[in-house]
């Protein structure tokens, strides 16, 4: 496939075509290990992708933290930058897509998400949608990437701004902003807006955090057989579809299926920010064993609350604001800090992935607060799509004298 | 006295309460206390920052929320230094009049929150006073006089006042410095303000003006940053584009001026330390050179070649008089080999010299300058000029003037085969790829980061680890038969990748041909970045392991040429660029 990046069109085919027989594969030979939660959560979620990449016509670039609310009422498919990335790693081109993002003047220190992003738009892998809708929130990455996009290949950027924190004025601000937003939207797409189809998306969200909520809260204690791929493939349901019938068919699936599970009683472990699902090391530890389990990734519970369904566009402004990436990173350790009393894991790892400053910068801070709780803590360094960032000696070292430490 | 990094603090409301407003430019040489309290991978401005706070005697620090690094120095700041007034300001993104209004009141609260540190109080009319002072000061600056100086604008980010001194002393004028807080203030809204003041009109006008400087890239919409720079165009030779390792913003910038303005670029990567500025000098000489010549083209005029004064400003000496031969002498003094080689008139290579350098460079030049005047058979009074280039090449004394290794090697490539357009050096610590019109003159470079990755030092230190000497790495590397990869590019992280595969027990045939690949990959990226330009020759040392050679031709998906004395094309170069000079 490294070869045919250079043909755009044959390495398209390569992508549609691996990520096809994927799906035949788990739908023929499901994993008899994996629950049926979890199957139904990997299935759906590629799928989701595969359909997207071959219609760039009715689908939008996003980042993570987008409003994907408000698209999802205008039938848009969100692709986000982070999840194509992630995908390319899978196909593991994401050493040549990077290589290619570097050569031509972007950072080599810049994250990987966004470097093989831009690679996978030179290549021609990712054929351009016609809009990117982004938010300034937790990364400024985002407002350069998609500028460059836009100056090179006229894929139109929408950004949100996302204030420091929250106040009155702040909400008012965002909200102005998702309000040009969806005039924007409404000018490009030819489709009008209706609010109460954004009320209904707003209660299935609320909906689908109950029964997650109610997943985690036995997630934290029993074995629940995962990989360190399905926890990071959660993102599509708590972020990227977040507010739509699947999305909240899986959480409800999930809550159920987890009850079948016995308690754990091996180690368990809370993982802090992003996680390298291809690490050897790690996977060797933390997929589909018994002795140790990881309960949940904070970046999926980075938003917990209810919101108000009667004024959804505020509630969304809210949530963005709100978000526990935003502010100053003692909010952040804060919550990392109540999550973990929540889930009371043997131990606490944190990722530094290459290039994220605004996580990276903060490990400290999350490292007293882990001390004064009292929780063992380890830091790993590395990238989480890029192998040649991740060394499988230093992490394998530091990992199994942490799990030595918590026994 | 308070600190603060970023153009959009707002400066004139502190000053109007009396305090002494302090940019923190930080020069570190040590970041380890940084590297403990942040993290190894931030933004080397912010690491250094963070030194400079804990060591000086700042009454607070004012950050604003530019970026994620500043944001989490906000964060380490507040934490390591209760008691001063440590804050941060939000800015918005977008600038509106919403937006103009929630960061009036952003400044109102955060001036509030000072009154409360300091107990001084904020008087509107004073403040105001201040305003008008600074709008009818800024409003006199005239245009800057034109001369036939170089002109040069200056991009990206946080330039250091060292880049701008070394501008300066190399004649060049600045037309302007666009990086973080370079460019003068201006406040058009209190420009001419006469009359009573509505309540909360003055604080709104400076939080507009404020916003709708120039915009930094941080902003959503930056395009303000490339019309200021078009305004100077038909004036501008050239623009250098900062950056500082880890700030990823101003590479976008970068990006943008080369694809979108069709003026020479030079991207300069810094990290803030004193080491990092050997390299820099270098690769700004370099572009000045490259400049010169293309003003020379443009106005057709006959001059220095763009070399560069050595810094003791000595008169060359005369060419040797009475119809006796003319011979030069060009001194390359690199960080692995240090190479002589003396030209007669004619443009042909008399004798040179190749030896190692020592630990102190002034002693292998001297001890090459004897070798090779032995060689030739001449004295020292025979030689009309003398050019040095290289690393070393400012502390050569005997050196009449100096030259870049980037033009040197452009001349020297030219020299040995017309036909080249793009040079690949990989030398002991830098490596670069230049792209050469069909005079030989630099049209564009690239050079490698700051890390060793990709040089000669790496494939050193990979021979070390395989127990082989370097010179021995070429020919077993082409007995190989498995193809491994070397994915890690950095030095450290390869060396360990190579001792696991040693463990392993992999070929060392194998092993070297994966040193070589990661090398070329290298390369390629260099190339890449200078646009793929028939024909190329590979220069410098590392031009001799035949290993290397091959791995960049699969990938460049060309013959390289290579002269018989690849180290020597520098300080050919270097003999060339003083036979232009001297030779009567």
């Amino acid at each position: 496939m490294k070869t045919s990046a250079e043909h755009p069109a044959a390495a398209r085919k390569l992508v549609d075509a691996g990520l096809t027989e994927e799906l035949a594969r788990m739908k023929l030979f499901p994993k008899k290990e994996m629950p049926s939660g979890m199957r139904k959560l990997n299935y759906w979620a590629m799928n989701k992708i595969r359909k997207a990449l071959k219609d760039p016509a009715s689908s939008c670039w996003t980042n993570i933290f987008a409003p994907v609310e408000i698209l999802e009422c205008f039938d848009l498919s969100c692709l986000s930058m982070e999840a194509l990335s992630s995908f390319m790693s899978g196909f593991k081109i994401e050493d040549h897509l990077i290589n290619g993002a570097e050569s031509s003047g972007i950072a080599p220190t810049m994250c990987s998400y966004h470097k093989n992003f831009i690679g996978g738009v030179d290549a021609g892998i990712f054929p351009p949608v016609p809009f990117s809708v982004t938010t300034s929130l937790a990364c400024d990455g985002n407002i350069s990437t998609f500028r460059h996009v836009e100056r090179k290949y006229g894929v139109k950027s929408y950004v949100i701004d996302i204030p420091y924190a929250f106040s009155r004025d702040a909400k008012g601000y965002v909200t102005g902003q998702l309000k040009d937003l969806i005039k924007a939207l409404e000018s490009r797409t030819g489709k009008k807006f209706d609010i109460d189809r954004l009320r209904q998306v707003i209660r299935r969200e609320n909906l689908s955090r109950r029964y997650y909520g109610r997943y985690l809260d036995e997630v934290s204690h029993r074995y629940y057989p995962k990989t360190l791929t399905l926890e990071m493939f959660l993102l599509f349901a708590t972020h990227l579809d977040i507010g739509t019938e699947d999305t909240l068919e899986i959480f409800r699936l999930l809550s159920r299926d987890v009850k079948k599970y016995p308690e754990m009683k091996g180690k368990r472990i809370f993982w802090d920010y992003l996680i390298p699902y291809y690490q050897p090391t790690l996977q060797e530890y933390f997929n589909y064993n018994e002795d140790f389990m990881i309960q949940a990734m904070d970046m999926n519970m980075d938003y917990m609350h209810q919101m108000d369904e009667a004024h959804p566009l505020e509630a969304l402004a809210e949530k963005m604001i709100r978000n526990m990436f935003n502010g100053p990173y003692e909010r952040r350790a804060t919550h990392v800090a109540k999550l973990v009393r929540h889930f009371q894991p043997d131990g606490v790892i944190s990722f530094c992935h290459w290039g994220c400053r605004q996580s990276s910068g903060g490990v400290n801070i999350l490292r007293e607060e882990m001390r004064r709780i009292g929780m063992p803590l380890l830091v790993l360094d590395g990238d989480a799509i890029d192998r040649r960032n991740s060394h499988d000696g230093q992490i394998k070292t530091r990992l199994e004298a942490f799990l030595e430490m918590i026994k | 006295m308070i600190g603060y990094v970023c153009k959009y603090t707002p400066l004139e409301m502190f000053e109007s309460m009396g305090a002494e407003m302090v940019r923190i430019q930080p020069q570190a040489a040590d970041q380890s206390r940084a590297d403990a309290l942040l993290h190894p991978n931030m933004c080397s401005f912010v690491k250094a920052a963070l030194e400079d706070a804990l060591t000086r005697d700042y009454e607070g620090i004012v950050l604003t929320t530019c970026c994620d690094s500043v944001r989490r120095l906000y964060d380490a700041l507040k934490d390591q230094l209760p008691g001063r007034f440590i804050y941060i300001l939000d800015v918005p993104r977008k600038v509106n009049e919403f937006s103009a209004g929630i960061f009036r009141d952003n400044i109102a609260r955060m001036i509030r929150s000072y009154e409360d540190f300091s107990g001084k109080s904020f008087d509107q009319s004073s403040f105001l006073e201040i305003m008008k002072r600074r709008a009818a000061a800024a409003s006199l600056s005239g245009a800057p006089r034109r001369d036939d100086r170089l002109r040069v604008g200056l991009a990206g980010v946080r330039c250091s006042q060292g880049i701008k001194n070394l501008l300066e002393d190399h004649g060049v004028q600045i037309l302007f410095d666009m990086t973080c807080t370079g460019l003068k203030r201006r406040f058009p809204s209190f420009e001419g303000r006469e009359g009573q003041e509505e309540p909360g009109r003055t604080l709104y006008d400076y939080a507009w003006d404020l916003l709708n400087q120039v915009p930094c890239m941080r902003m959503v919409k930056a395009s303000g940053r490339q019309r200021y720079m078009e305004g100077f165009s038909d004036r501008l030779d050239g623009i250098i584009c900062h950056t500082v390792k880890f700030c990823d913003m101003y590479a976008f910038e970068y990006n943008a001026i080369k694809e979108s303005m069709d003026l020479p670029v030079l991207l300069v990567d810094t990290d803030l330390t004193a080491q990092s500025e050997g390299q820099i000098r270098t690769r700004i000489e370099a572009f000045l050179e490259s400049l010169k010549t293309a003003r020379r083209d443009k106005e057709g005029l006959a001059g220095a070649a763009g070399a560069v004064r050595n810094e003791s400003g000595r008169p060359p000496r005369p060419a040797g008089g009475g119809g006796r031969a003319m011979y030069v002498l060009g001194v390359d003094s690199g960080s692995t080999s240090t190479n002589a080689v003396i030209m007669d008139g004619d443009r042909k290579i008399v004798a040179f010299d190749v030896i190692r350098t020592g630990a102190k460079s002034g002693d292998s030049a001297r001890k090459a300058l004897e070798n090779v005047l032995e060689k030739a058979g001449i004295a020292r009074s025979d030689l009309a000029g003398i050019v040095s280039t290289g690393y070393g090449r400012v502390s050569i004394p005997y050196a009449d003037e100096n030259v870049t290794e980037i033009s040197c090697h452009g001349r020297g490539a030219h020299y040995f085969n017309p036909a080249v357009r793009t040079v690949l050096d990989i030398g002991g610590q830098d490596s670069k790829a230049i792209s050469l019109n069909e005079k030989g003159d630099v049209v564009d470079f690239v050079m490698n980061d700051k890390c060793a990755a990709g040089t000669g030092r790496f494939l050193e230190a990979m021979a070390r680890t395989l127990e082989i000497g370097v010179d021995q790495l070429g020919p077993v590397s082409m007995n190989w038969k498995e193809n491994i990869e070397i994915t890690s590019m950095c030095t450290v992280f390869a060396e360990s990748e190579v001792i696991s595969l040693i463990a392993r027990n992999k070929e060392i045939a194998d092993i070297a041909h994966g040193i070589h690949g990661a090398i070329a990959g290298k390369a390629f990226s260099l190339l890449k970045r200078v646009g793929l330009k028939d024909e190329f020759m590979m220069t410098g040392g590392v031009a001799l392991n035949e290993g290397v050679v091959k791995a960049v031709e699969e990938r460049v998906g060309s013959r390289l040429f290579i002269c018989d004395q690849p180290e020597i094309v520098g300080a050919v170069g270097a003999a060339l660029f003083a036979l232009e000079k001297y030779a009567g």
